[in-house]
């Protein structure tokens, strides 16, 4: 298993990669001008990852505090991009937190009913 | 405990977080409960980021206003910020955001159809429109905005509460 973290502010993102899955974890509060330029790089390569290996890529939100709209709309196209490839995402939050719930239930605009994309809150 | 809160700021990134620590600290010395805190706090720093994006400052000097006052279980949260003119872009970009809003049914649908929207664009691509559409939905608000002496832009946003 690797692991790699990367940190800009109070946002921290883990980069799980192991034997069943490409996991990016996230935590803290994102309210950049421009949070795209420090996500989408990590998410590009999550994306690579789980796209080389035929790995599940995992976004898991349970720890975040608050993000932005800037925040959601970078993973809002990977999810579109994703739609339109053959990568797997699954979206996961904590749905007892009422932002998450309202954020993330949303996105289920994206699920697909062979759940190559799933939004999953736990 | 006073029912508004006032608050000015300098028209700079790193002045949102200290105003939305005071909106948090505030709307819990009303006794909302957390979903209220939350929907608020998201409303406070949208409309600021906004507010700081698209406002007309002349000078770093030029402050941002903002008011958060509560009446029963009401929150309304009002951000001013300096337009250039009566026809500034930012000005007309906001109603026609704000008129697309109430074009739909309730706010979930004017959201999801911008999440199909931008989930198709590049990205690269820096602008999203989703924070005014976010304060509707997920914020559960009411927005408007007018004009103070052609030159103050005041966007607010109306929220019902839950303790």
């Amino acid at each position: 298993m690797t692991l790699q973290t990367f940190q800009q502010n109070a946002l921290t993102l883990h980069l799980h990669d192991d034997d069943a899955e490409v996991r990016v974890t996230w935590l803290g509060r994102s309210t950049s001008r421009e949070p795209a330029e420090f996500i989408v790089p990590v998410l590009s390569r999550a994306v690579e990852l789980g796209r080389s290996q035929n790995k599940p890529l995992v976004l898991d939100f349970q720890a975040m505090a608050y993000m932005n709209s800037s925040t959601i709309t970078p993973i809002i196209r990977l999810l579109g991009r994703a739609l339109r490839t053959i990568n797997t995402v699954r979206v996961v939050y904590r749905k007892e937190l009422k932002w998450q719930e309202l954020s993330f239930t949303a996105l289920e605009v994206f699920q697909t009913a062979d759940q190559r994309i799933e939004i999953r809150g736990v | 405990m006073d029912p508004v809160l006032q608050l000015s700021i300098r028209p700079q990134w790193d002045e949102l977080e200290h105003a939305r620590e005071q909106a948090v600290s505030f709307l819990r010395g009303h006794d909302f409960g957390e979903a209220t805190v939350n929907a608020a706090e998201m409303v406070v720093c949208e409309l600021i980021e906004n507010a700081t994006k698209y406002g007309s400052f002349r000078e770093s000097a030029e402050p941002l206003s903002i008011a958060i006052s509560v009446q029963g279980s009401t929150v309304t949260i009002e951000v001013r910020s300096p337009v250039s003119s009566a026809d500034d872009e930012h000005l007309a970009r906001l109603d026609r955001a704000v008129q697309w809003i109430r074009g739909f049914q309730n706010p979930f649908e004017a959201y999801l159809e911008r999440l199909r929207e931008v989930s198709a664009q590049s990205l690269e691509n820096r602008e999203s429109g989703l924070g005014l559409v976010r304060i509707a939905y997920e914020g559960q608000s009411i927005l408007d905005f007018f004009l103070i002496d052609q030159n103050v832009l005041a966007v607010s946003a109306v929220h019902r509460g839950q303790a």
